[in-house]
């Protein structure tokens, strides 16, 4: 899931202080489930806005909404209309879904509501944690299901530095040594010897940006403007 | 509540008009003190201005 | 609006089983306590929410308080 934590109060209200009729938009998936862009957030933030805008003697509109995805223009379209009638749109959705939504409606400034910070796992009730890079090049069989690349503070991927203290990072922050994990977890899987192995050369093409990738089941390299 | 508070305090309102109490069924003096608890405090911070906010509207 | 006329409306959150009880019996024992409290009747305190409490600031309570 993308994990994505609301901006501060003060510089929502900056971004949306030209505008007088603004909607909050939420959405329905990761956000939603890292209680930063759901439904909730949105009737939190919309009630905020408002109440804030009233104490300051401001006269604006704020109306909400939350669609299931903000990365589908399926669902996106349906509240187009609505969109249109406002001065802003101001998404609680993840970078892409701010992007898309800003593609969707062009004309119309989409302002972002949320940093959106990592690609993660719920640790537990309100703590979220990243697990994934996105790197491109997985390398989870090796290491026993614990990624190095997301999870060692360096991102070393030829076994650990010299800088665990008793199983934390020495870069501070009370973060486990990833290469201890792999270690503890490899030795309990029986599967050591994978450390033994010269690490392969990793290969950090897969990592260019902007990526993209196309089903060729469902479009052919012509429709979808891959050059072959 | 601990959210709530933080949240009004953010929007720029008292964050004394907001309280919790716990008590039990037969605690009826503590709901008659939670009361007049809150009613004093409403008196001392004055009216909610989103209130008279609106009512300048109408 | 003037001071002298302002009359603070309050809202509470009651739970069914205790605060709404209590609230009950301080009737019944003919205990004071200010008019000016409506009462929001919830089966339990666990379902307010932030956002109950934010709409009743919104809507113009100038104080709330949540009791169970």
């Amino acid at each position: 899931m993308i994990v994505a934590e609301r901006k501060p109060f003060e510089e929502i209200k900056e971004s949306i202080k030209d505008y007088r009729k603004v909607l909050v938009l939420g959405c329905g998936t990761c956000v939603s489930v890292c209680m930063a862009g759901g439904e909730k957030e949105v009737g939190l933030l919309a009630t905020e806005l408002r109440m804030n805008a009233g104490l300051e003697k401001r006269d604006i509109e704020i109306m909400e909404a939350t669609i299931q995805r903000q990365c589908d223009k399926e669902y996106i379209e349906p509240i187009l209309e609505q969109a249109r009638g406002c001065e802003a749109i101001l998404s609680l959705g993840c970078g892409a879904g701010v992007q898309l939504v800003a593609e969707m409606l062009e004309t119309m400034p989409v302002l972002p509501g949320l940093n959106t910070r990592f690609i993660g796992i719920t640790e537990a009730e309100g703590a979220w944690s990243e697990r994934c890079r996105a790197c491109g090049d997985c390398v989870l069989a090796t290491f026993g299901g614990i990624c190095p690349v997301a999870r060692c503070s360096k991102g070393l991927i030829n076994g650990p530095c010299g800088g665990n203290q008793g199983g934390k990072c020495e870069a501070g922050g009370d973060k486990d040594c990833a290469w201890e994990l792999i270690y503890h977890r490899l030795k309990k899987q029986g599967r050591l010897a994978n450390l033994r192995k010269t690490a392969q050369l990793r290969n950090y093409a897969t990592n260019a940006h902007p990526a993209r990738q196309v089903n060729e089941a469902y479009q052919t390299p012509e429709k979808a403007g891959v050059k072959s | 509540m601990s959210q709530a508070k933080k949240l009004m305090a953010e929007v720029g309102l008292e964050q004394e008009r907001l309280e919790m109490f716990n008590l039990g069924a037969s605690d009826a003096p503590l709901f008659a003190a939670a009361c007049k608890e809150m009613t004093e405090r409403a008196r001392k911070l004055g009216p909610n201005p989103l209130k008279e906010e609106e009512a300048s509207v109408k | 609006m003037t001071t002298d006329t302002y009359e603070p409306k309050l809202v509470a959150f009651c739970c069914h089983y205790c605060a709404y009880s209590a609230a009950d019996l301080a009737g019944s024992m003919r205990l004071e306590y200010p008019a000016n409290v409506r009462i929001v009747k919830l089966m339990c305190t666990g379902r307010v929410d932030t956002l109950h409490l934010l709409r009743a600031f919104e809507d113009g309570a100038d104080a709330a308080f949540v009791a169970g």
